[in-house]
């Protein structure tokens, strides 16, 4: 059998690795991604104060500071019996517009767009956000650097500080609006909605009208049919902030709602001996390995997940969209893994129009910001992050210190179907030990779709992150080794 | 000359946060007060919006480079080191970033862009401690700050 190691993933500058191994024949028998995972936390939470873990976990990664925070924010109401005024929650869902804003910008025009939008074939070294640059044109690229700052520029205003918010407490925020500040950020909102619909019109003009693109979303190793899953409002619309968890299977038959606070009655973990990963999955289904199907307990999460699992979208906009694109792809629910980059815009739409709505709300400027806490005792947050579900678990002792704190983020619920489509990727593009830049990229694709999110932590220096790709003979000697910056 | 001294890493990683413990280190013994302190848990783009409008940069950061030993210290160009604090999987690296910025025209990016790299070991345990090779190297990155602002 020969071995094939891509370490490290080029542009997911984690640590994560995929072997994948051949058979005789050199066609792919299995494939694996790695991820090195953070440990500790748990140890590292208790004995600390409670209202320091919106802090704390925001720093856990680099990536989804806000995610973490607002997760923290809403354990700790439910940890202090406290259910914070209905400004401070709107606050709170402006600050998260904010964000996903920004973080999908940055995927879609710097990490997964350049494989579109500059082609999967291209070479490496131009399938990044200069490539889009020389592709779409400088004053697109101009536009990207500027709403993707707007986006920051909102969370920095009311969360307090940039990149990493300080306004989440138990029962509340820290930090109201002034009028001044309403108006910049009415003014950032409307750009970033022109924006947004003007990047869903790009997709379509470089993507839908592009059949050799559409085939390529709709073919055979980019599609997996699992479970879909998000929080959705009280109509069954995708909300980020707020509401039940919705399950959707395979025909989008709702097969489970339930309170996050209920998260562990329907979701177990299954630890797989080669990876440091757990592999959640759905309980009353149950663990099949890593297969997808209706038998199959394992479940996507992220802006794809999030559509199939709701009804649709609260905005009006984004409802147009989400019905273009189930009617574009077939029906519902979809299961090309790259249409979570067109779903993802979808959401970037909903995250404007959603943040003019609360922007525009007389109650946004209120003063009463925070609510009384009562005694400590346990609660659990769920918000979407950008990239999925992500569970806040915490349960405090009688002086309000954590005794013991679990988070399962979103890169962890979708670890299955990323090990999968990673899987499925290879069988589809290597074929009789033929491996190459552009095969190996469209490995990548499968996974740069779900936006993982590797512990943070990892550089390598010097040199950029190059790609080695080790493969070994049937006895695993090392026989080739192919190295791209 | 607008200089800014930013220790970059995670504070909660152990080694990790090894460039915040330098800055922390430097603000008891940095007097000059044109030069500016700061620390930053992130990278890439965000990195970029720290550092514009200032001439010269000096990063403080963990490294991690093979056959390097644990509490080394070294300078580098940013050129020749390109994925400074490129933890993150969601962004790129800096260099990326100012090659994109420049691409776009921007003005008041810095001129020179220094980075003082720690080896370090651990970086995958929660923990806000340094590592005994890493702790003891601090004052040597210190002085590698100093002596490169005095060069300025």
């Amino acid at each position: 059998m020969r071995t094939i190691t891509i370490d490290p993933i080029t542009r997911l500058e984690g640590h994560g690795k995929i072997s994948i191994f051949l058979d005789e024949h050199g066609d792919v028998e299995n494939a694996y991604l790695q991820i090195p995972e953070l440990r500790g936390f748990e140890k590292f939470s208790e004995g600390r104060r409670a209202e320091d873990m919106p802090q704390i976990t925001s720093r856990i990664c680099g990536v989804c500071p806000v995610a973490h925070h607002i997760a923290a924010a809403k354990a700790l109401d439910a940890a202090f019996h406290v259910d914070p005024p209905a400004a401070a929650k709107k606050l709170r869902e402006l600050l998260y517009c904010g964000y996903i804003i920004y973080d999908h910008i940055l995927h879609f025009y710097f990490l997964g767009g350049p494989d579109f939008i500059v082609g999967p074939e291209a070479p490496a070294a131009k399938r990044n956000i200069l490539g889009v640059i020389e592709k779409a044109g400088i004053d697109v690229a101009k536009d990207v650097i500027k709403h993707r700052a707007y986006g920051q520029k909102i969370t920095a205003i009311l969360g307090g500080k940039a990149t990493h918010p300080v306004c989440g407490l138990p029962g509340g925020v820290s930090k109201g609006l002034v009028k001044d500040e309403v108006k910049e950020i009415k003014d950032m909102v409307a750009s970033c909605n022109t924006f947004a619909k003007f990047t869903l019109n790009l997709f379509d003009d470089i993507v839908l009208k592009n059949k050799e693109y559409v085939d390529l979303i709709r073919s055979d190793p980019y599609t997996l049919k699992t479970y879909n899953m998000g929080l959705v409002d009280k109509h069954n619309k995708v909300n980020f902030y707020d509401g039940m968890i919705r399950v959707s299977d395979q025909e989008a038959n709702e097969v489970e709602k339930f309170e996050g606070k209920d998260y562990t009655k329907h979701i177990a973990e299954k630890v797989e001996e080669w990876s440091y990963m757990k592999f959640p999955y759905l309980k009353s289904i149950g663990w099949h390995g890593l297969q997808d199907g209706k038998k199959s307990g394992i479940y996507r999460v992220g802006p794809l997940g999030r559509l199939n699992a709701a009804e649709g979208m609260a905005t009006p906009q984004a409802e147009k969209e989400y019905k273009r694109m189930f009617d574009t792809l077939g029906g519902k629910p979809v299961n090309s893994t790259l249409a979570f980059h067109w779903a993802r815009l979808i959401e970037l739409l909903y995250a404007t129009e959603r943040a003019k709505e609360l922007i525009e709300d007389s109650e946004i400027t209120s003063s009463h910001i925070r609510n009384p806490v009562g005694n400590p005792g346990a609660g659990i947050g769920v918000v979407e992050a950008a990239r999925g579900t992500l569970i806040h678990d915490y349960k405090l002792d009688k002086n309000g210190l954590v005794e013991k704190a679990n988070l399962i983020v979103a890169t962890t619920n979708n670890a299955g179907a990323i090990t999968m489509s990673v899987r499925d990727a290879a069988k589809g593009v290597i074929k009789k030990g033929n491996v190459n830049d552009g095969l190996l990229n469209k490995v990548e694709m499968a996974f740069r779709a779900y936006d993982p999110c590797f512990g943070c932590a990892t550089h390598t220096l010097p040199g950029g992150m190059p790609l080695t790709v080790n493969i070994y003979d049937h006895k695993k000697n090392l026989s080739k080794t192919i190295s791209r910056i | 000359m607008k200089t800014i001294v930013l220790g970059v890493g995670n504070p909660i990683l152990q080694d990790d946060g090894v460039g915040i413990h330098v800055i922390n280190e430097l603000r008891e013994h940095l007097k000059d007060s044109r030069v500016i302190l700061d620390i930053a848990y992130t990278g890439g783009m965000n990195l970029l919006d720290m550092i514009r409008g200032f001439d010269k940069v000096i990063l403080v950061d963990a490294v991690k480079q093979e056959g390097s030993k644990t509490g080394e210290v070294k300078r580098f160009s940013l050129t020749e080191a390109p994925a400074v604090h490129s933890c993150n999987p969601h962004d790129v690296s800096l260099s990326e970033a100012l090659l994109l910025a420049k691409q776009l025209g921007e003005e008041h990016l810095p001129q020179e862009i220094v980075v003082i790299g720690i080896v370090v070991k651990n970086t995958l345990d929660f923990g806000e401690q340094l590592s005994k090779e890493v702790a003891s190297a601090v004052p040597t990155a210190v002085n590698l700050v100093l002596t490169e602002l005095k060069n300025a």
